[in-house]
């Protein structure tokens, strides 16, 4: 997911590996809900378990992200490092905006997990215009 | 920070590709080093000086002296 330029080091393909593994189930989990393949255990205690099972990915897709930044060169980890504060920040920021506007102004429900999207989105976004670690 | 990199690169005829497997970075980073996007560590100076077989200082400009 980090566009990080066409680095083919090691580290750099195993983080590709891991993204697409998490991003995988992740997205199996979810089509699989979609389909009504869970439907079955909607409002019940094993739910709960899916609901953390759908999440699970995303806590691997950080791991991923932070063994690729370990594993990379000073410049790369300190770039890397600034484009995910930076994204980490406007998805908060927008979501927390979002949120109080439901609150105060009547918008439409936004579900909690769509600040994973707007975390990437904003990523992507904001990546090519970040090229300095300073 | 301001430095000589790119002409030492040069006068022995590297990549910057070449340079960055000597100093065991990226191409990437060797360009960010060479276009002042990135302000090295006092070890990477210190791997760029022994590469170079020169003072830190004859590679980097100080900026405060």
């Amino acid at each position: 997911m980090l566009a990080i330029g066409k680095s083919t080091t090691t580290a750099h393909r195993r983080y590709v590996v891991r993204t697409m593994s998490f991003m995988g189930v992740y997205v199996l989990l979810n089509v699989g809900a979609i389909f009504g393949v869970f439907d079955a255990i909607r409002g019940t205690p094993a739910a709960w378990v899916f609901a953390a099972a759908v999440s699970a990915p995303i806590l691997g897709q950080i791991w991923a992200t932070l063994s690729l930044m370990r594993d990379s060169d000073e410049f790369m980890r300190a770039l890397t490092a600034k484009q995910f504060i930076i994204a980490a920040g406007v998805a908060m920021g927008v979501f927390s905006a979002w949120g109080f506007a439901e609150s105060y102004a009547d918008a439409p429900h936004a579900p909690g997990w769509f600040v994973y999207v707007l975390f990437w989105a904003a990523f992507g976004l904001i990546s090519p215009f970040i090229r300095t670690t300073r | 920070m301001q430095n000589r990199l790119k002409l030492l690169r040069t006068e022995r005829g590297w990549t910057q590709e070449q340079l960055g497997q000597g100093l065991g970075v990226s191409r990437q980073a060797v360009n960010a080093l060479e276009t002042e996007r990135h302000d090295p560590s006092l070890d990477l100076a210190y791997r760029i000086a022994a590469l170079f077989e020169r003072p830190v200082e004859d590679i980097f400009t100080n900026p405060y002296g």
